[in-house]
């Protein structure tokens, strides 16, 4: 219990930094007493009133890197907290948010926001054509699992790899008519990133994120009985496929507000989750909240790293998770191909 | 009566495995259901814990009917052991044993202190206490089955299901389990499980069931049922059953026939590729 709270409190504090960080790096470097007086003066917090904070550092803090920073945080806690869920509904630490077809499912939206024009339009179309596919995916998917009244995990799991490769088809088939800039329009949205995000994008996610984020947290102990099976749930008393269903519904709703405002990201889902269930165990009392503050942390990091790591140019937030993620997958790997030997 | 089973027929959808099934069990009774492997035990002990719709016929538990019972209302009625348990993730026993509790929680609540007082004496009973914060994946066949054990008896239910709960142990841990099962029912807690050794079965069981291609071949104290007569019917392999003078348990075994014994030498001849003689 002691240590749970210490690893708690060194997320929290990961969290804080890797904030301040993303408000300070970037093409204007901001020292951090500015950042911090910055956020105080703006919130008219009675703390370092008097350290002067230049109108250009206001502005860079308050419209541009606040809201970008908060849609990373957003989005980190979303696929953090759903991957941990969805490897826990598949007993399986190697599912990750785009095992139920929302990342396809999202791409086939945003393509066809593209495809039409509207995403010219309002810069609305495509995180609301994302959040559209996604959704109408996962239930796709739930549909083609359902029998007899029960959604078997291994039938679920199958539909989803189906569901998610005839979209793939599909949004490919629509790209190849697409133009040049179009094309190029989408190539962005598929490697997710967090630049040009506003306060509009921060209160399209903000709602269903943290709303269902507050839920699932709310069903770990359920979700603790659920990974055990259908027989051993309902020996117990559990109605299993309620739960099974709510569950997936809250994480896929998580995660398609995620791909919505910032795009596919990947990794974040598929090795947070794994990387806390490897030091505080698979109690999801503990590990659902660890998940969604390390998710979080764990993507403003990589989105502020990305920012600085390479001068004069920005290297987007998908990237920046890949390349941190596969060498710790592959790490992960080896170290289970070991414990087999 | 806290369980009676009236003219059951179940199984899956397209293939019925039971069929005239009937019978009652009183309270602080230790039936064994025994018989061959595909005689429908498991399917039963399932059927009656609700896993699997009844086909037909009708179940009563402390004299309601099974399909009028919510799940949390069951799950306080009766709890179920299921065959070779699989514990995804490295979760530890503790954990393990909480959720026997599930069935006296809402869903907002958590584990309390009751709870966890619960979840020590259950452990403490089966002798897994020392396990507490262990995974249950680490520890050795006998010592989960205690685990497992401790966990239905966190779910404080008058009945106990239990499919198999000693095979596959070593012979200390398979006692120690049938002995829990007996002090348990004296003390008024009733017992209907699967049972593969049936020497164990008569000796600690106050009643067998005898199973047979999906029907009730016998039913009544072990020594009515292990007859020489009905086992060979119901395995379909001659059957001997003798009283062992030093132990006073029954000794059971197969009297294979002489032809069969020169037909298998011949085929062990091909199977270890030497030349087969007529």
């Amino acid at each position: 219990m002691r240590r749970y709270g210490i690893i708690v409190l060194v997320l929290g504090v990961c969290l804080a930094v890797a904030g301040i960080l993303s408000l300070s790096w970037g093409q204007m470097k901001i020292p951090f007493l500015h950042v911090v007086a910055g956020l105080a003066q703006g919130m008219e917090l009675p703390f370092l009133t008097q350290v002067p904070v230049p109108a250009d550092e206001m502005a860079v803090i308050w419209h541009i890197r606040l809201p970008r920073t908060i849609v990373g945080l957003l989005t980190g806690a979303g696929l953090g907290i759903s991957g941990a869920v969805l490897q826990g509904i598949f007993a399986n630490q190697l599912a990750d948010p785009g095992i139920i077809g929302v990342s396809s499912g999202a791409s086939v939206g945003a393509v066809l926001a593209i495809a039409t024009g509207a995403a010219g339009v309002t810069m609305f179309a495509l995180p609301v054509g994302a959040l559209v596919g996604a959704l109408a995916a996962v239930g796709l998917t739930v549909a083609m699992a359902w029998r007899h009244g029960r959604i078997p995990v291994m039938t679920l799991l199958l539909s989803g790899v189906v569901v998610g490769m005839f979209l793939a088809a599909f949004s490919a088939a629509v790209l190849t008519l697409l133009d040049v800039n179009k094309l190029q329009e989408y190539l962005f949205w598929t490697i997710g990133g967090l630049d040009y995000r506003r306060w509009e994008h921060v209160l399209l996610g903000i709602g269903p994120i943290l709303g269902s984020a507050v839920v699932m947290l709310l069903l770990a102990r359920q979700l603790n009985v659920l990974v055990l099976g259908d027989n051993e749930a309902r020996a117990v008393g559990m109605a299993v496929k309620r739960y099974r269903l709510l569950l997936l519904v809250l994480a896929s709703l998580a995660t398609a507000a995620s791909v919505c405002i910032s795009g596919n990201i990947g990794f974040v889902g598929l090795v947070v989750p794994h990387m806390m269930r490897l030091i505080i165990g698979p109690d999801h009392r503990r590990l659902l909240p660890a998940s969604l503050l390390a998710g979080a942390a764990f993507l403003v990091l990589c989105d502020a790293i990305g920012r600085v790591i390479v001068p004069g140019c920005e290297i987007r937030v998908g990237i920046m998770t890949a390349f941190v993620g596969t060498p710790y997958f592959l790490y992960l790997l080896r170290r289970y191909q070991r414990s087999l030997d | 009566m806290v369980l009676s089973i009236r003219d059951l027929q179940a199984g899956y959808s397209g293939k019925t495995i039971l069929q005239q099934v009937s019978f009652s069990v009183e309270r602080g009774e230790l039936v064994s259901l025994v018989g061959p492997n595909g005689a429908g035990k498991s399917t039963l002990l399932k059927t009656i814990r609700g896993l699997l719709p009844a086909l037909q016929g009708k179940i009563f538990l402390q004299g309601k009917d099974i399909t009028k019972l919510s799940e949390r209302e069951f799950a306080r009625r009766a709890g179920y052991l299921q065959q070779q348990m699989q514990v995804p993730f490295a979760y530890t026993v503790r954990q393990i044993v909480q959720t026997g509790r599930y069935p006296y929680l809402h869903w907002w609540q958590q584990a309390g202190k009751q709870d966890e007082e619960i979840v020590r004496a259950c452990l403490s009973y089966t002798g897994a206490l020392d396990f507490l914060d262990c995974p249950v994946q680490e520890l050795s066949g006998g010592q989960q089955q205690r685990v497992y054990l401790a966990k239905i008896l966190a779910q404080q239910t008058p009945i106990l299901l239990l499919d198999e709960p000693a095979t596959g142990l070593d012979l200390i841990y398979q006692e120690e389990i049938f002995r829990f099962c007996r002090e348990l029912c004296a003390a008024g807690r009733t017992i209907v499980m699967v049972v593969h050794e049936l020497s164990l079965a008569a000796r600690f069981s106050s009643r067998l069931l005898l199973l047979s291609q999906g029907k009730v071949l016998a039913d009544g104290k072990p020594e009515q049922v292990l007859t020489p007569e009905l086992l060979t019917k119901a395995y379909g392999a001659p059957i001997a059953v003798k009283e062992n003078p030093l132990t006073g348990h029954m000794d059971i075994y197969t009297t294979g026939s002489r032809r069969q014994d020169e037909r298998q030498a011949r085929l062990l001849q091909a199977v270890l590729g030497r030349e087969v003689t007529e």
